[in-house]
């Protein structure tokens, strides 16, 4: 392609407009493009049919004041991103996501490193805490979170009977929305932080071990090579962390469902989008725009951190 | 190939896609008018021929799943020419609404019949999704007037039968016999919250239970449980279509129910059923369906008391609520599987397995003719819910009519019982909440 732009022969640029047509592809290219769209075309044709008809239909929907169940709907513009935006609810909601996402992302990435630190050593047995600590999050979620609950559960769970034995009443973990939400949180936290592990572990393993040597030749001790070192060079794990987890937080399901049905303190933007199409409002309209406004964020987050973050990360 | 595709082609072929998408974008509901509530007229079954073959869905309430499939066989026995098929549509009502509502929104494979709780017929009523049995009742004969008066009337509205009951219960007091016994205490229910408040700390003291009493879990249903509070002290959710639930009654019974956990100490809040916090021994009494009764009787390892509610300082009867679900016929299908489901539908409701469905599950018999004797012989504790029917009363508009009330319901319960939320500021703040729900998705589709 590249050749034949730049090749392009100076008579056929000073004829007339007709020679001036774009040439036609060479039977190779052409072949290459049949190739790629045999290859391509139909992973294409799902990711349009499942991902963005389904897109387009929510930003359709996000416009009519819909019941869902409802033969009939209204179409009102934008009311349901005023309504949204207007409403006591937007605050609550957008802090709660706010905090669950930060929270998560940050506790999943800083304890999954110190985790992958203490997996990296060579001592005996590593090989099973690698796959211990990484198990959860192959678990499924409505399992985890059922497991959980009987933990938390103030009456007879595993941590009301601990804290009994110390003379301590458990808390209202279920029933209080304030500490449903650490309650989540804890739980989100402990099934994904293996992943953070073991890629933050991949990351350890391929560092260059010249380099570190060199730096604890020159004096450097464990604590001032792993912050002037490793955590530099482990900037595009870390980055790569960053995004996957944060768009897997800000998509978090199954425990707030499983853990916490009515969402009191842990309703999410996507567990509001829910609840309000199909816990018991049954406004699908208002339920489009919310998870409109959440493609939005997602969207805007994955291009700040493409087009800034980035700019941090040190590849070696 | 001959075709030329080149990409410009390919761009072409590209945007018709996005403009396909777009088109495709347009389907879902129609936006020609305002949304109809269900045709309150009469549908005509004469000449119809009912459907081979209808799914019945259900959430199996009461874990009735075995006497659904021997009420199922029997039926079969019966009508050869009919098929039930039993669909497991949830695990509980909200589940299996959310299916029949996006079904809905699919137009496509609705059942013949489905279970709907008391929260939420009156949705499929406004959307149109569920017919009016009446044509029904009359072209198969269905006896209306022996069905319990207080069940069939919370499926009355616009002079029409929209539902008749099925698995139907009450709230019912639960108590713990031996500890009753144990803190030289009457064997029998508290006949008010008053006299229990006299009876809390005696309990609580000899029984070494966590609680002497446990509110139901603010996820289960507390804008069901709640209202027996409001209701002895003389208030409600609302009245008719008018929120009042921050009235100076029903503020002052919640601030009761507030201080017994705070102030007094003797109460708790369950988490998840406390009906089975209860059977475990935690709390010396609670208030739980009289579809736990059976599973409480089986697991629990003392003597189990049942009893009335208890009525409260203005009020000292009837403030019970009933609960519990239906069974109704959607809109969207054919007569032919609307006649066959009618014909499922009045043998489910039969007395003879009213009785049964009753004897394994604890609800009540809807029936006024069910024949109970074996069942009473059998679980005695069943008499008390039967005997209590006749001082139940319907629900508060409120509850059972605004989508998401329970829900809202719930929060601020969790707000005053769980964090010790100001009980006046939480109730004004539910009242708005309630009445914007009530002005924004139920009063424009109810006739004037």
């Amino acid at each position: 392609m590249t050749r034949q732009l730049t090749d392009r022969p100076a008579a056929v640029a000073e004829a007339g407009p007709a020679l001036r047509r774009r040439p036609k592809w060479s039977g190779r290219t052409r072949r290459d493009f049949f190739v790629f769209l045999a290859l391509a075309l139909p992973n294409l044709v799902l990711i349009g049919v499942f991902t963005y008809l389904p897109l387009i239909n929510n930003i359709y929907y996000s416009t009519l004041d819909w019941t869902l169940g409802s033969a009939s709907a209204t179409v009102v513009g934008l009311d349901n991103y005023v309504t949204f935006f207007t409403s006591a609810d937007a605050a609550k909601v957008l802090g709660t996501t706010a905090v669950f996402t930060l929270v998560t992302v940050g506790g999943s990435m800083v304890l999954g490193l110190l985790i992958a630190l203490a997996l990296n050593s060579k001592v005996r047995g590593t090989t099973f805490a690698r796959s211990a600590v990484f198990a959860p999050y192959v678990l499924s979620g409505v399992g985890v979170g059922l497991v959980w609950l009987f933990i938390f559960d103030p009456g007879y769970g595993v941590l009301a009977w601990v804290l009994r034995g110390l003379g301590q009443q458990s808390p209202q973990w279920i029933n209080d929305p304030q500490l449903s939400l650490v309650m989540v949180i804890i739980v989100y936290v402990w099934k994904n932080l293996g992943y953070c592990a073991v890629v933050y572990l991949a990351g350890l393993q391929s560092l260059p071990q010249d380099v570190m040597e060199a730096a604890s030749l020159d004096g450097a001790d464990g604590f001032r090579r792993f912050l002037s070192m490793s955590v530099p060079l482990l900037s595009p794990t870390t980055f790569f962390l960053l995004i996957t987890t944060m768009l897997s937080s800000l998509q978090a399901f199954d425990l707030i469902r499983i853990m916490t049905p009515l969402g009191n303190g842990t309703s999410t933007l996507i567990y509001e989008a829910y609840l309000q199409a199909f816990g018991a409002f049954n406004r699908a309209g208002y339920s489009a725009s919310i998870s409109v406004v959440l493609f939005a964020i997602l969207l805007i987050i994955t291009v700040l951190q493409l087009r800034f973050v980035e700019r941090k990360v040190h590849y070696s | 190939m001959g075709m030329n595709l080149d990409r410009r082609h390919f761009l072409g072929l590209a945007g018709a896609g996005a403009g396909a998408a777009a088109l495709a974008a347009c389907g879902g509901p129609s936006t020609g008018g305002t949304t109809p509530a269900s045709e309150a007229a009469e549908i005509d079954f004469s000449g119809v021929k009912p459907a081979a073959s209808i799914d019945f869905w259900t959430s199996h309430p009461g874990k009735s799943q075995d006497v659904e499939k021997s009420i199922i066989a029997k039926f079969h026995a019966k009508f050869p020419d009919i098929k039930v098929n039993l669909v497991t549509a949830g695990a509980n009502y909200e589940e299996i609404a959310q299916k029949f509502q996006t079904s809905q929104a699919a137009k496509e494979a609705l059942p013949g019949v489905v279970v709907l709780s008391d929260v939420w017929w009156f949705r499929y009523f406004t959307n149109g999704n569920i017919i009016p049995l009446d044509g029904l009742v009359k072209q198969l004969d269905i006896k209306v007037d022996d069905f319990q008066k207080s069940l069939v009337a919370d499926y009355q509205y616009d002079d029409k039968q929209w539902a008749l009951p099925y698995g139907r219960s009450t709230p019912l007091f639960y108590y713990n016999k031996d500890h009753f016994k144990a803190a030289g205490l009457p064997d029998r229910a508290p006949k008010t919250w008053q006299e229990f408040a006299e009876w809390a700390p005696k309990l609580k003291a000899s029984s070494g239970a966590q609680y002497a009493y446990i509110y139901p879990a603010l996820a289960g249903y507390a804008g069901w449980t709640l209202q027996n509070n409001l209701w002895g002290w003389g208030g409600s959710w609302s009245n008719e279509w008018t929120i009042n639930c921050d009235s100076a009654e029903s503020v002052e019974a919640l601030q009761w129910a507030q201080d017994s956990i705070y102030k007094d100490g003797w109460a708790g809040v369950s988490s998840k059923e406390a009906a089975d916090d209860f059977a475990a021994g935690i709390t010396s009494s609670t208030i739980s369906s009289t579809g736990s009764l059976l599973g409480v009787l089986k697991s629990a390892k003392f003597n189990v008391g049942v009893g009335f509610l208890p009525g409260g300082p203005k009020v000292e009867s009837g403030v019970c609520p009933t609960g519990g679900a239906g069974l109704g016929i959607p809109s969207g299908v054919s007569k032919e599987v609307q006649l066959a489901a009618g014909t499922f539908l009045k043998f489910m409701t039969e007395p003879e397995n009213t009785a049964e469905f009753s004897a394994a599950t604890g609800y009540m018999p809807t029936r006024v003719s069910a024949d109970m004797t074996s069942v009473l012989a059998k679980t005695p504790q069943i008499k008390t819910a039967m005997d209590q029917l006749a001082a139940t009363k319907v629900q508060d508009n409120a509850r059972v009519f605004l989508p998401g009330a329970d829900q809202e319901m719930a929060k601020a319960a969790a707000k005053i019982l769980t964090q010790q939320g100001d009980v006046k500021a939480t109730m004004t703040a539910l009242k708005s909440t309630l009445e914007g729900i009530y002005t924004k998705d139920v009063k424009p589709k109810l006739k004037s």
